[in-house]
């Protein structure tokens, strides 16, 4: 018996339909439905989290392709610089040597847990934000922040702007959140910090901010999903008890990644180096051309898409979407503008799958949880002709977004490897003869792809940060940082070698050789 | 680490032996990887202290978004 290999959907090659094949829709003119359950096994969970794990378990492990990264977030005009230690986001890009990029590897990125820490959120009277009491209801813990707030000293950004004429925007939904540090700018404690006075182990909560009130100073916690690490070093969901009042927040570990799966994208191949034999230019069939908003970079008012440039040039995202109805609100882009008939293709970078894969829960996905069962799929909608909603990369929150198998695998490397989902494909015929094929197919395919970085990807593939505002990188830098985009600038990326060195691009830093 | 200072990494999963490190090597190919492992990995936890007369980076974030909101541009 032979199995199938290479796509989400292949897994008995012994069922003949032209259906396994990994595309969404075959029969633009007539003909049948694609049958659900390729569908099902394309789309699940499990296969994503299986390969997940054997992608970090095969030689990820050990010969990961990290770029880590300090970013120093620019402050805008007329706000004086930042003295002492600057404003920064640490973090790692993670390269995935694949097959399936033209360049040779996805790039995922990483925001490391600690980032944000709200004991350096203060109301008007420099108050620090402690947790001050909780109160909780069958689904979320409420959470009173210290300090005085109101109407006309509302929470500080990020957790509320105020927008003239709108109720404001609140860019921190949606961050997992943490209650890890003890004292102000103190040391975040780990699952092993042991209390001194009571020589038992702190322990912490983890949980989803789900939403604020900045006029009460009110945050508000999704108990699902919930993580508490014990005094017995263990972490247990949902968790057992509240937040610790008098300690801080700080933020939780966050992904991204730029493959095709979580994008829902396809990328144009029209480089001629490498593995591919020739230009392949992207098109989109008629019939699968879906209303909706895509995005280009621009130089200097011209669109600018190459994969990177200098570390002195920047660009500027700009959406453009269908009518000024669906123009991307401030809570999620920078420029949009509208162009009547604008689809969800950008031909010469990729050609858009439309609609986005949802989890089917939000809970942050730990040992433990609820095990995740089939996504849910978002699309736009329409009545007589009429779009009466869109739903895209811009629209849910990072969390949000079904995990490819990338962030599985790091979220393995972290020590955090969700349940087994339950969505398990139909049709395995021997899933044991599956999986080893699987464990044999995954390290033949590292193998093959580091050979090929190594003989001559090097040469060309795109590298952090001079990709950073590349059409595929810059949605990642915006939702991982939790920035604007126009705040993503290639200067201010400093860079650490493999000795730990840092460098600076920008001003003609290398790595050590 | 007893007093870990500003940007250190105070958790994290990735602990290599000299025995990881040895065997790093791209798939069968006879090129190693030497150095030590990167800086920060997925799921590193860092210690960010920044004191109340510092712009911290949820400030500095908080501020790029009111910026943003208001037309303000960042600065070079």
């Amino acid at each position: 018996m032979t199995f199938g290999f290479g796509n989400f959907n292949s897994f008995d090659k012994n069922i003949k339909d032209n259906g396994y094949k990994f595309k969404p829709i075959s029969n633009e003119f007539g003909g049948s439905s694609p049958e659900s359950l390729y569908t099902i096994n394309r789309e699940s969970c499990w296969a994503r989290w299986r390969r997940g794990y054997e992608l970090a378990t095969a030689s990820l492990y050990h010969n990961s392709f990290d770029y880590p990264f300090k970013y120093k977030i620019p402050l805008p005009t007329g706000v004086p610089g930042a003295s002492g230690n600057q404003p920064a986001i640490p973090g790692v890009f993670r390269g995935f040597p694949t097959k399936n990029k033209e360049l040779g590897v996805h790039w995922a990125g990483v925001r490391v847990a600690g980032s944000l820490r709200f004991d350096n959120v203060l109301d008007t009277n420099n108050v620090r934000a402690s947790i001050s009491s909780v109160t909780e209801d069958n689904e979320f813990w409420y959470v009173q922040l210290a300090g005085t707030w109101s109407s006309t000293n509302p929470l500080p950004a990020p957790l509320f702007i105020p927008i003239a004429g709108t109720a404001g925007i609140k860019p921190t939904n949606g961050e997992v959140i943490e209650d890890r540090i003890i004292e102000p700018e103190g040391v975040p404690i780990s699952r092993a910090t042991i209390n001194p006075s009571t020589q038992t182990r702190y322990g912490y909560v983890q949980a989803v901010l789900a939403d604020v009130n900045p006029n009460t100073g009110l945050l508000k916690l999704r108990k699902r999903g919930s993580v508490e690490a014990t005094p017995d070093q263990v972490l247990v969901t949902p968790a057992t008890r509240p937040p610790n009042v008098g300690r801080y927040f700080m933020t939780g570990t966050r992904y991204y990644c730029t493959c095709q799966d979580f994008t829902r994208r396809q990328y144009a191949y029209v480089s001629s180096l490498g593995q591919r034999s020739g230009p392949r230019f992207p098109k989109t069939g008629v019939a699968t051309l879906k209303p909706g908003r895509y995005e280009v970079m621009t130089e200097a008012g011209k669109v600018a898409n190459q994969a990177m440039t200098s570390a002195l040039t920047n660009r500027q995202l700009e959406i453009v979407a269908p009518t000024v109805e669906y123009e991307i609100p401030p809570t999620t882009a920078a420029t949009s503008s509208t162009k009547i008939g604008a689809t969800r293709d950008n031909p010469g970078v990729f050609s858009d799958f439309g609609g986005v894969y949802l989890r089917s829960g939000a809970d942050p996905s730990l040992p433990g949880a609820r095990s995740e069962g089939l996504p849910d799929f978002e699309d736009y909608k329409a009545k007589d002709n009429v779009i009466t909603s869109l739903t895209d990369r811009w629209s849910p929150t990072l969390d949000e977004f079904r995990y490819c198998k990338h962030i599985y695998s790091m979220k393995y490397e972290e020590g955090v490897f969700p349940p087994e989902p339950s969505d398990i494909p139909v049709e395995i015929k021997d899933v044991v003869a599956w999986e080893q094929n699987l464990v044999d197919q995954v390290e033949k395919d590292q193998e093959g792809a580091a050979a090929n970085i190594n003989r001559y990807g090097l040469a060309y593939m795109d590298i952090p940060p001079f990709n950073c505002q590349s059409p595929m990188m810059i949605q990642m830098m915006q939702k991982l940082f939790n920035i604007p985009s126009t705040f993503v600038k290639l200067q201010n990326f400093t860079m650490y070698d493999k000795a730990g060195r840092a460098y600076t691009p920008s001003q003609g830093g290398t790595p050590t050789t | 680490m007893t007093d870990p200072k500003f940007g250190d990494i105070v958790d994290t999963n990735f602990i290599y032996s000299n025995e990881q490190r040895a065997v790093r090597k791209y798939g069968d190919s006879e090129v190693q990887v030497s150095g030590q492992p990167a800086t920060y990995h997925a799921g590193d936890v860092v210690h960010l202290p920044y004191k109340s007369t510092e712009t911290s980076t949820i400030e500095a974030i908080g501020l790029a978004w009111s910026g943003y909101a208001n037309g303000v541009a960042p600065a070079e």
